[in-house]
């Protein structure tokens, strides 16, 4: 349990550990290139991804790469430019934030607040987990937990104790019950705190 | 006239509304007022019947192009088909909140006669619940939203709906079947109060509970893929899912009715969870509230959102109430939900559930976290911010591959305690399929790591989903020697609820599978090509053979011819398009897409001059989206199944029918 | 039809108050209903403009009808009002005349305007048509719109005699608008 639970925090950290590191708060449109110029498909490629985090300002919450309007398109052009020149994402991205603000991400950074939105979820699942094993813990199985049914195709019958609503059928299962399994009156012992 | 007539019928339904919600909740807080049940019902068919006839008002404006009629000079015209104008109803703003009305009218009207004789303690509170939020959507299409306003100077002709609504077929059908799903919800959120009202959750109660919830669910799916197909086919991007605030809307509801189904099922089989399961149904109906405030307030920036309106404050007005009040009755009442069993701990299907809701409930808290973000920035740092798709699918990666791989283990985990070598002995055959799959992944191509995981987990849950299945077959064939097929007929006749959720869990492990395998083995390809040139994608070859105008009444377009062939074989035509609308400056694409079992070749114009001759193109190859359209359309059928009643509870009542005395165990039988 | 037979306790009369679900409920409950009230009535288009108080971005581009490329770096030392427009669009000819009459009223101030997404031969004929007292020029492949962050047309952008923008202002103008915007470039930020 405790392996699933730890497997699981190191999943869901992962996209928080992919979010973008802080940028520096006065990026300047001017700067040399960071990265190696690109060329070919693999400018393509970059192109595509960089363009992926990028707002297209008159559409609605579509990126640049996917939008068809004349503006994402001359932005990819300035994207395609820039990589080919050697800038890197981050660069490329400050840029367009300095004109268009931090609306133009679509990928939140770590700034301030935001944090909460990367590792709330996070958060969450722990809460969640912590709140399914103490409550499994209250309710704990004991020796008179209800015994599992014997087969996986009588899984359309309700194995609960207490009886079904039609009193013919509620008087046979009480029989039965009262050989089988021992229980005064058809009913289990009390099963416990509420779940 | 006709708009006298429609608010007529509008006022009247919202006084049959509140009428009969307050004559509800009398009558449930004094159980045995046959007259006050009677009165309850009676107000309930009369909200109904109006709002069926304030519709049918509307459509016959509508048909008749009669601009004296608000709602009509706002979206009527008379250059559209005549389909449109029928589709027209649901349209925009105001008309959408009168299907709203008609869609609630018909679910409450059902829900009251299919229950009308059962579960008298519960039924007024359920009928109050439902009437009292139908008394709410009458007040808005009375008020802030009217869409029978009279004009004073009707136009001669109306400017027609949103062109992007009229460019596809798909536009007659999501509507109804979102709103079939959406509206649906407050069904099992009117039962759900009347449990914590009454103070009870019995095994008689989860049925009709679950039974709507699943209705509404299974439509609700639909819409959902409905949407992402109309997506897909119409706006031209390629994709099918963009985590706009408006998907996001549809899809939260969808996450927590889900994880309602699976926990409502402990409620049967165990009788635990009754609160965490009213909780999430409640739930569910709060966020199609606050979805429809999202869709309507103009407060979130979406493709889909109707325009800014005034009646954002009243809705979140009533979102606020429904909260507050579920809280309230949620915490003075679901202590006396008491439970009658006790969850298993250890290794079993219990442990199974609770991670599934939990995985589900994190899966909404992100979704919604995420949407509701950048407005928390905005009031914390006084920054405009975005979160868009990358944060979502980085998030959501993660936790649908748990939930796949979950949908395998649960099943094959036993209801009780499992010892080591019944886990082992059900946990390592799917092992093998699971292996295969990833081989077969790899073999062909697939590189991402999540997606190979996706395959993964896909063959190992296909292997236990298939295993499920067949299960009572061959106990069936082994036990009573019948033959495959009639074991088949009888095993299913007799487990149809069980059978039927298996084929939702087979078609979902498909969607996912077809989900990972489509957003990361594609391609694509921009060109630019004069008339007679041709591009290569793939295993395709396009030729651009010329453009031509095309006059419609509503639009103009133009469409440029392009001949495929695929691997040197004739392919067949594709023929995308963009059309000029009268009202609008951008001309808006229609993407021409080959759907194939494989991929998709999907072609899209950016640009085009049919004097010069020239094309701008986005061509790309999506692989296996049309699996998630057939795996989402086995889903819904695997969900109708299950509402199917089956033979088994029947058969059981009628053996104990027929013998006149309770079984003697004494004599041998 | 006989009443459900389940061996549950009859309803309890008090009321306990699971002081849990209250804690969670509410604090699900109020943070999102305070977020969704404090954002009503904001208009999400409505983007503030990082720029304010910024250098403006420099650029090159062709006069319309053709000539040397015009320089931002040639206008300072005086205040300049970049107007970002279109032949397409219906509320830039609504703010034309109040644009034209400010630029003949305001000799010290100087008034430029970027044509945005559209082609030059249109461009020529409509300043033809109508009378302009400011030189426009082209920016082809809207970089210098990027540059400015502008989300559509019409855009308008107040610069200062040291090149700092004042004020962008997005929609049509009014003549008063414009005083006042001019004021402000004048005299520095305030």
């Amino acid at each position: 349990m405790t392996r699933v639970a730890l497997l699981s925090i190191a999943l869901l950290s992962l996209p928080a550990m992919s979010a973008p590191a802080e940028p520096p708060p006065s990026a300047s449109r001017a700067g040399a290139p960071r990265g190696a110029p690109l060329s070919g498909p693999e400018l393509d490629a970059r192109t595509d991804e960089v363009g992926a985090l990028l707002r297209c300002p008159v559409c609605q919450g579509l990126s640049v790469s996917d939008s068809p309007s004349s503006m994402a398109r001359n932005m990819k052009a300035e994207v395609r430019d820039k990589l080919a020149a050697g800038y890197d994402q981050e660069q490329i991205l400050a840029d367009f934030e300095h004109s268009y603000g931090e609306f133009v991400r679509l990928k939140p950074t770590l700034r301030g607040v935001n944090w909460l939105v990367w590792f709330g979820p996070l958060l969450a699942l722990i809460a969640g987990a912590a709140l399914i094993a103490s409550k499994l813990k209250r309710s704990g199985s004991g020796p008179d937990a209800l015994p599992a049914p014997w087969s996986a195709a009588a899984v359309d019958v309700p194995d609960r104790g207490t009886l079904p609503d039609d009193p013919r059928l509620a008087e046979a299962m009480r029989r039965v019950r009262e050989l089988a399994y021992g229980w005064p009156g058809g009913v289990p012992p009390k099963a416990g705190a509420s779940a | 006239m006709i708009a006298t007539l429609g608010r007529t019928l509008i006022l009247l339904a919202l006084l049959a509304a509140s009428a009969g919600a307050l004559v509800g909740f009398a009558t449930g807080a004094r159980p045995g007022a046959v007259a006050g049940w009677r009165w309850t019902r009676r107000l309930a068919y009369a909200f109904a019947a109006l709002m069926v006839l304030a519709n049918l008002t509307m459509e016959y404006a509508l048909l008749t192009h009669d601009f004296s009629v608000s709602y009509v000079a706002h979206v009527g015209s008379r250059s559209v088909p005549t389909w449109v104008s029928i589709v027209s109803l649901w349209s925009s703003l105001e008309g959408s909140i009168l299907f709203w009305g008609l869609v609630m009218g018909i679910y409450v009207a059902v829900a009251t006669f299919r229950h009308r004789d059962d579960h008298p303690e519960y039924m007024p509170y359920a009928v109050g619940v439902w009437l009292a939020c139908g008394a709410f959507f009458s007040f808005l299409l009375a008020g802030p939203a009217q869409p029978f306003a009279a004009v004073a100077n009707p136009p001669v002709d109306g400017p027609g709906p949103n062109p992007l609504l009229q460019n596809h077929y798909l536009m007659v059908i999501h509507p109804p079947f979102l709103y079939s799903g959406y509206v649906g919800m407050t069904i099992p959120f009117g039962l759900a109060c009347a449990a914590l009202l009454v103070g009870r959750l019995g095994h008689d109660f989860i049925r009709p509970l679950r039974n709507f919830l699943l209705l509404s669910w299974i439509f609700l799916t639909v819409a959902i893929v409905l949407g992402g197909w109309w997506a897909y086919e119409v706006l031209g991007w390629g994709g099918y899912w963009a985590w706009d605030p408006v998907e996001n809307a549809s899809f939260l509801p969808w996450l927590t009715a889900t994880a309602a189904l699976h926990s409502a099922l402990l409620v049967e089989r165990k009788g635990v969870l009754k609160g965490w399961t009213t909780t999430l149904v409640i739930a569910t109906y709060l966020l199609t509230i606050l979805g429809t405030f999202m869709t309507r307030s103009g407060v979130f920036n979406s493709v889909h959102s109707f325009t800014q309106s005034a009646i954002g404050p009243t809705i979140l007005v009533f979102l606020a109430a429904a909260l507050i009040f579920s809280v309230v009755l949620l915490t003075l009442r679901v202590d006396t939900l008491s439970a009658e069993g006790r969850l298993e701990t250890g290794a079993s299907r219990d442990i199974a559930f609770l991670v599934q809701n939990l995985l589900f409930v994190l899966f909404t808290f992100t979704v919604l976290l995420g949407t509701v973000f950048p407005l928390v920035v905005e009031a914390v740092r006084g920054v405009q911010m975005s979160v868009g798709r990358p944060y979502f699918d980085r998030m959501s990666v993660p936790i649908g591959v748990a939930l796949l791989f979950l949908m395998g283990v649960g099943p094959a985990l036993p209801w009780g305690r499992a010892g080591r070598e019944q886990l082992r002995s059900a946990l390592l055959p799917p092992v093998v399929s699971a292996a295969l799959l990833t081989i077969l992944g790899v073999v062909l191509g697939v590189r991402n790591a999540w997606t190979l995981l996706a395959l993964a987990f896909g063959g190992f849950t296909a292997h236990v989903t298939v295993g499920e299945l067949l299960l009572p077959v061959r106990q069936r064939m082994r036990a009573h020697g019948e033959g495959a097929l009639e074991a088949f007929r009888q095993a299913q006749g007799r487990g149809r609820r069980r059978f039927g959720a298996y084929i939702v869990h087979a078609g979902a492990v498909v969607v996912i599978a077809a989900v990972a395998v489509s957003s990361t083995m594609g391609s694509s390809k921009e060109v630019q090509l004069a008339r007679g040139e041709t591009a290569t994608i793939g295993g395709y070859t396009l030729t651009f053979v010329n453009a031509e105008r095309i006059r419609e009444p509503h639009r103009e377009s133009v469409r440029a011819r392009m001949e495929i062939r695929k691997n040197g074989h004739e392919a067949g035509w594709l023929y995308p398009r963009m059309n000029q609308y009268e009202n609008q400056r951008e001309p808006i694409g229609s993407p021409a897409v080959r759907t194939g079992l494989a991929e998709d070749l999907y072609v899209s114009i950016h640009n085009i001059d049919v004097e010069a001759g020239s094309v701008g193109l986005l061509i790309l190859i999506n692989p296996m989206v049309c699996w998630i359209w057939i795996a989402t359309a086995v889903m819904a059928l695997g969900g109708l199944v299950t509402l199917i009643p089956s033979a088994r509870g029947a058969a059981a009542a009628a053996r104990v029918e027929a013998s006149t005395a309770p079984l003697s165990i004494e004599g041998s039988s | 039809m006989p009443t459900a037979a389940s061996s549950e306790a009859a309803p309890p009369r008090s009321s306990r108050i699971n002081k849990r679900v209250l804690v969670a409920g509410a604090a699900i409950v109020l943070p999102l209903i305070a977020v969704l009230v404090a954002n009503l009535g904001r208009d999400p288009h409505m983007v503030r403009s990082p720029l304010v108080g910024r250098p403006a971005p420099p650029f090159s581009l062709q006069p319309v009808g053709g000539g040397a490329p015009v320089r931002l770096e040639s206008f300072r030392g005086k205040p300049l009002v970049i107007n970002f427009w279109a032949t397409w669009c219906v509320p830039c000819f609504e703010e034309h005349p109040a644009l034209t009459a400010a630029a003949r009223g305001l000799p010290d101030v100087q008034f430029l305007g970027v044509v945005y997404e559209d082609e030059e031969a249109r461009t020529q004929a409509f300043l033809k048509e109508r009378s302009s007292a400011y030189p426009s020029v082209m920016d082809p492949d809207g970089r210098t719109a990027i540059a400015y962050g502008v989300f559509g047309v019409p855009e308008t952008f107040f610069i200062d005699a040291e090149g700092r923008i004042v004020e962008k202002f997005v929609g049509p103008l009014q003549r008063s608008t414009i005083a006042e915007l001019v004021a402000r470039a004048r005299g520095g930020r305030p």
